[in-house]
């Protein structure tokens, strides 16, 4: 090693001798000056785990709700609301489970609370229910006629755009406008209250689009193609969106 | 309130709809610093490459003062991202703690790598029989000063010599690819973040490393042109016409290799280019098209090409390689800010554009930026002052 050293010129040996002082000085740093909860992410993860730990714990899980509560998660397990965790909607219960009778959890009677989820977006899936609150029965909390575990409309929506507003919007500034929905679509009753389960139809024919625009159609004042050049396979919404402007 | 006030003033200028947390945008001025002085590092130091490993011998009068550029900027180049997060004083922990998954936290090791194993031992080994030779002709702090750089070598016998030459040529070849890294780097930084289209492109690092070569390039011409007059020496105008030769081809290069990402972005058509072609008419119109590509590539593209096709008088060459050597450097800085300020103006959805107003007086404001873009310049008249990078002979032409 000597030997080594003495046969590199003098200033390759000054060069190591910096840089090992530099690794030096780097390693007693990294050994005696960083604390060992910087370098070990183990220690790290043992620490923020005793901090989480350390916190009280605010919710109780549904299961420990079941425990005293029969009726409301029976009647829950069928409804629209079975996915739903009680304290979703009751708020942090944990202090209510340790102490039943002193502390009560909350129960969101007003409307305000219900349209979080269902007033009228259109980011919402189509289907999900969701109403105007400035104009569905103004002032009248939701669960006087809504049973929150078990939701269902006391009536069946009497249009389409109860729920499709969407939809309607889009079609009530297209040709399509003074067409109503059932022209197109066969809505089983039934679609009203099971609006997942049972499902309307759509056009699967190209003929049924035919009857007013093909080109031997009686219709007067309405675009007409040539139905055995034009298409050929496809069905025709396949192309053409129906419900917006000009069905383009 | 204040930051309310600036909330409602932004938010005039919104076009479209954004998301609210894009209104303000995150990475600043000194961001868009960080990336210019790194490249002008890269940039310097394969101009200097070109002298010890290509074996241009014309350029042999801007090798030192390429290497001396190249390393005052790399001494200020991390104070731009240290004063944008607020804790310098942290930031020796990630070497200590190293996080091999960050790509950022690589930077450290990219930059400490370059730094001590490339540019330092560089100029050592290349100033070594120099600073010797120096401090035995000076007296007080400068002769201790050289000692102390010189590491008290004493050595300066022909075999000695000769190591150091060696060294030298070794060091630059392991340099070219470091500085391809480290440039590079950059640009990988802003090429894999994969939720931004103006960023996201493998051909980023390409981009980056390029016009850092052209900005190095254009910088060193400039300052060998200011310098060695200073310092009382005539430009050597064969050195000047090559340094340009290199300038017009590394353009060209920059020039092609960015139209190639422009042409396609056009033909991948992604969602996003809607968006994308709004923001370069609107937003970045004056920095993208007129500052960047008019102003910094194509005119002293063709000024550089005239200079070349016609047999222009000295006086007349000079003042126009000035001029472009101007224009590169104000064109490279737009082509920073247009991507980290560009890429950060326009909404995630696809559907709006935000704006940026620059502070004056704030850490994150006009006044730092401009302090850290002046700070390498006082650094690098220190460095020439301590290591003169033409010797006397040179300057008065014998």
């Amino acid at each position: 090693m000597v030997d080594f050293f003495k046969k590199l010129p003098e200033q390759a040996v000054r060069i190591i001798v910096v840089f090992l002082v530099l690794a030096v000085v780097l390693l007693v740093i990294r050994q005696f000056i960083i604390p060992p909860e910087i370098k070990d992410p183990a220690v790290q993860k043992l620490a923020s785990t005793q901090r989480e730990a350390a916190k009280g714990i605010k919710y109780a899980g549904a299961e420990a709700c079941a425990q005293c509560h029969d009726k409301e998660p029976e009647i829950k397990k069928s409804g629209y609301h079975r996915d739903l965790s009680c304290e979703s909607c009751h708020g942090a219960s944990q202090k209510h489970v340790d102490n039943p009778t002193e502390v009560k959890p909350t129960s969101p009677i007003k409307r305000d609370y219900c349209v979080y989820c269902h007033q009228y977006s259109a980011s919402r899936p189509t289907g999900f229910p969701q109403i105007n609150p400035d104009t569905h029965n103004p002032r009248k909390p939701c669960i006087s006629c809504h049973n929150p575990h078990n939701p269902k409309p006391p009536t069946a929506p009497r249009s389409c755009n109860a729920c499709h507003a969407q939809i309607e919007r889009a079609k009530s500034a297209s040709y399509h406008a003074l067409i109503e929905c059932s022209v197109c679509h066969a809505t089983p009753e039934k679609h009203k209250t099971s609006p997942r389960t049972v499902i309307p139809t759509k056009p699967d024919k190209r003929e049924f689009c035919g009857q007013c625009h093909d080109k031997g159609s009686p219709r007067k004042g309405v675009p007409t193609v040539d139905m055995g050049a034009h298409g050929e396979k496809y069905v025709c919404w396949q192309c053409h969106y129906p419900h917006t402007l000009g069905g383009i | 309130m204040e930051a309310v006030q600036r909330f409602t003033e932004l938010s005039k200028q919104v076009m479209g709809f954004i998301y609210p947390n894009e209104i303000d945008i995150q990475w600043s001025i000194l961001i868009v610093v960080y990336p210019y002085i790194t490249g002008l590092v890269a940039g310097a130091f394969i101009l200097a490459s070109l002298v010890k490993v290509f074996n241009v011998k014309e350029l042999q009068p801007t090798y030192r003062l390429a290497m001396l550029t190249a390393l005052a900027f790399m001494l200020i180049a991390p104070l731009p991202l240290q004063l944008h997060l607020g804790r310098p004083e942290r930031s020796y922990e990630m070497f200590m703690t190293p996080n091999l998954t960050s790509a950022m936290a690589m930077f450290g090791f990219v930059y400490l790598w370059y730094l001590m194993l490339v540019l330092l031992l560089e100029i050592y080994f290349e100033y070594r029989r120099d600073m010797i030779v120096w401090s035995s002709e000076t007296t007080g702090l400068r002769k201790w000063l050289l000692k102390l750089l010189s590491l008290f070598s004493t050595d300066i016998s022909e075999k000695a010599v000769a190591f150091d030459k060696k060294t030298v040529k070794v060091i630059t070849i392991i340099g070219i690819p470091s500085a391809f890294l480290l440039h590079g780097y950059v640009g990988f930084i802003f090429g894999s973040i994969k939720a931004n289209p103006w960023w996201s492109s493998v051909m980023m690092p390409v981009v980056f490393l390029f016009s850092a070569i052209v900005s190095g390039i254009a910088m060193v011409m400039l300052l060998y042109m200011i310098v060695k007059p200073l310092l009382g020496g005539k430009i050597d105008m064969k050195c000047l016409d090559k340094v340009a030769s290199f300038l017009f081809y590394a353009v060209i290069v920059d020039f092609s290799i960015e139209v190639l990402d422009f042409i396609h972005r056009l033909y991948e058509s992604e969602e996003s280019i809607k968006i994308l072609s709004q923001l370069v008419s609107t937003k970045l119109f004056m920095s993208l098209v007129v500052l960047q590509i008019l102003l910094g590539m194509l005119l002293p593209l063709f000024v550089l090409a005239i200079i070349k096709i016609f047999k222009l008088q000295e006086e007349v060459r000079k003042l126009l390689y000035f001029v472009c050597g101007l224009l590169i450097q104000l064109g490279i800085f737009s082509t920073r800010w247009n991507v980290v300020i560009g890429g950060q103006l326009f909404s995630k959805s696809f559907r709006g554009l935000t704006t940026y107003k620059m502070e004056m007086m704030g850490i994150e404001g006009f006044l730092v930026a401009l302090v850290l873009l002046i700070i390498p310049f006082v650094i690098l008249s220190i460095l020439i002052k301590l290591l003169p990078p033409w010797k006397k002979e040179e300057l008065t032409g014998n």
